[in-house]
C-alpha cells in the first residue's frame, strides 16, 4: 500500500517535472478552461482514480485481460466519475431474468402484506393479527 | 367489503397510480412540424444481455454500409469492453468509451425529442438509454432508435428481438424520461450531428486526442471547421493536434489563420512563437511576442505564460 503510493507520487512528481521543462505550449485543454491549470493534487487524484477503477472492475468480475484496455480508453474525467460513482450508476442490460425477478419481488411484497393482514391474496397465508 | 374485493380494488388503485404517471398525452413540442423518418440500420439478434455493445455494433455496421468508416473493434471486443458481470450490464461512460475506441465520435444528445428527431431526420440513428421498469425497480436498457412518425405518434427502435419495433411515442417518452432522456449520437469523425453545438462537439473530438487517437481527432476538427470555419477554439485544437503529431507546417498555417481572425488571441500567439523558436526562427518568435505586449493583456496568468516563453527563447539565444 505504502509502496504503491510512493510509486504513484514518484510518477506524478517526475511527470510534473518533465512538464515544467517544456511548459511553453498551451494545451487545448487549458484553452477550454482559460488557463485554469490542473493542480498537482488533482493530477494525483486522477491517477489514483484510474487505479480505483481497475480494482472496482476486478471486484465486479470484469475479465482481467481487458481491464487495462478498458481503463485506457477512458478520459481522466470519465475514469474518476466511475471511480466515485460506480455503485449508483445505471447499467443497461437486457437481463431477461429481471422480469422473473420482478414477479418474485411482487410475490414477496404480496406475501408480506398478506402476513401482516393488509391483503389476502393467497389462500395459504395466515395473518399474524387476528381480525 | 370482502377481503378479495378489497384486494382487487387495491390492485386497481395501485396499478392506476403507477401507470397514470407514464402516458403523457402529447409529448411532442407543439410549435414544430415533424414528419417521419426511418433509417435502414442493420439488425443483430439475438443479443442476450449485451444491449450496450450490440447497439454500438449495429450503428457501426450502419456507418460501414454508407460511408468509408472502418471499425477498430470486433463485436467480441466490444462485448468484452462493456460488460460488467456484477452490474449485469453496461455503464453509459463505458458505452461512450468503447464507441470512441471503435473510432466513432460519441456526441451526447440534447435531452429532448426535438434533438432526437433532428438527428433521425438527418439519417443519424441514436442510441438511447431507457428504463423499462420503475424508478424504484429499474430495468435499464440500451437500444438504437431508427425512426419516428409524428402523424401516428410512433417511435421505431431495434428494441428487442424484432427490427424496427414500433412503440407509441407516449410510452417511449415515459421510458426515456426515466433516464433523464439520455441519448448518444455515434458518428464517424467525418460526420457532424445535426443538433451539434460547436463547443460540445469540440470537446467530444478532443476526447479522441485524450486517449491517443490523434488522427481521428484531427479528422473531427476538420469536419467541424466545415460548419464553423472561423471558430477559434476548433482551429486552436487543430493547430495543437498537428503540432503534437509533428506536422509542424500544418500547425504553423493554422496558428497563423487564427491570428488572421483575431490577432490578439494569446494562446495562438504563444504556441506559434514556441513553434517558430523550435524551428530556429527565434527572432521572429520574439517579435511576435512583442506584438502581444502592446495589444493585451491584463490577465496575469497569460502574462506569466508569455514571459516564460520569452524567457526560454532568450536564454537559449544567449547560451
Amino acid at each position: 500500500m505504502n509502496i504503491s503510493k510512493l510509486i504513484v507520487s514518484f510518477i506524478v512528481s517526475t511527470s510534473l517535472f518533465t512538464e515544467v521543462l517544456s511548459a511553453q505550449m498551451v494545451s487545448t485543454e487549458a484553452s477550454f478552461e482559460h488557463a485554469k491549470s490542473v493542480s498537482s493534487k488533482e493530477k494525483l487524484h486522477q491517477i489514483i482514480s484510474r487505479e480505483d477503477v481497475k480494482k472496482e472492475f476486478e471486484q465486479m468480475g470484469v475479465d482481467s485481460k481487458v481491464i487495462q484496455a478498458r481503463v485506457a480508453s477512458m478520459t481522466d474525467s470519465e475514469a474518476s466519475q466511475i471511480a466515485y460513482k460506480i455503485d449508483t450508476l445505471p447499467a443497461g442490460g437486457d437481463a431477461g431474468a429481471s422480469l422473473v425477478g420482478a414477479i418474485v419481488f411482487i410475490f414477496i411484497v404480496l406475501l408480506i402484506t398478506d402476513i401482516i393482514g393488509v391483503t389476502k391474496v393467497f389462500n395459504f397465508t395466515k395473518p399474524i393479527t387476528n381480525r | 367489503m370482502k377481503p378479495r374485493q378489497y384486494c382487487f380494488s387495491l390492485f386497481i388503485t395501485v396499478t392506476f397510480l403507477l401507470l397514470s404517471g407514464c402516458a403523457s398525452k402529447n409529448p411532442l413540442p407543439v410549435d414544430h412540424n415533424y414528419s417521419s423518418a426511418l433509417i435502414n440500420v442493420p439488425f443483430i439478434s439475438p443479443r442476450s444481455e449485451l444491449c450496450g455493445s450490440t447497439s454500438i455494433e449495429m450503428l457501426s455496421l450502419y456507418w460501414q454500409s454508407r460511408s468509408s468508416y472502418t471499425p477498430r473493434l470486433s463485436l467480441r471486443e466490444l462485448n468484452e469492453r462493456t460488460w460488467i458481470p456484477d452490474k449485469g450490464g453496461t455503464l453509459q461512460i463505458e458505452l461512450v468509451a468503447a464507441a470512441r475506441a471503435n473510432a466513432l465520435l460519441a456526441y451526447p444528445l440534447e435531452p429532448s425529442l426535438d434533438a432526437l428527431f433532428r438527428e433521425l431526420d438527418a439519417n443519424h440513428p441514436v442510441i438511447v438509454l431507457v428504463n423499462r421498469g420503475f424508478s424504484w425497480y429499474p430495468l435499464w436498457h440500451y437500444a438504437p432508435v431508427t425512426g419516428y412518425d409524428a402523424k401516428t405518434q410512433t417511435i421505431w427502435m431495434h428494441f428487442f428481438d424484432t427490427p424496427n419495433e414500433a412503440m407509441p411515442l407516449g410510452t417511449f417518452a415515459a421510458l426515456w424520461q426515466r433516464s433523464g432522456n439520455w441519448g448518444i449520437v455515434l458518428l464517424p469523425p467525418e460526420q457532424l450531428p445535426a443538433s451539434a453545438w460547436a463547443k460540445k462537439f469540440l470537446s467530444c473530438a478532443y476526447d479522441f486526442e485524450k486517449i491517443g487517437m490523434t488522427k481521428e481527432a484531427i479528422t473531427a476538427y476538420k469536419t467541424a471547421l466545415i460548419r464553423w470555419p472561423e471558430d477559434i477554439g476548433i482551429l486552436f485544437a487543430l493547430g495543437n493536434a498537428y503540432y503534437n503529431s509533428r506536422q509542424i507546417a500544418h500547425a504553423e498555417q493554422i496558428y497563423r489563420k487564427i491570428l488572421d481572425i483575431d490577432s490578439t488571441y494569446p494562446f495562438a500567439l504563444n504556441n506559434l512563437a514556441d513553434l517558430l523558436y523550435r524551428t530556429n526562427r527565434s527572432e521572429e518568435a520574439l517579435r511576435l511576442l512583442d506584438t502581444l505586449d502592446t495589444n493585451v493583456s491584463q490577465d496575469t496568468q497569460i502574462q506569466s505564460m508569455i514571459n516564460a516563453t520569452r524567457q526560454e527563447i532568450f536564454s537559449s539565444k544567449h547560451k
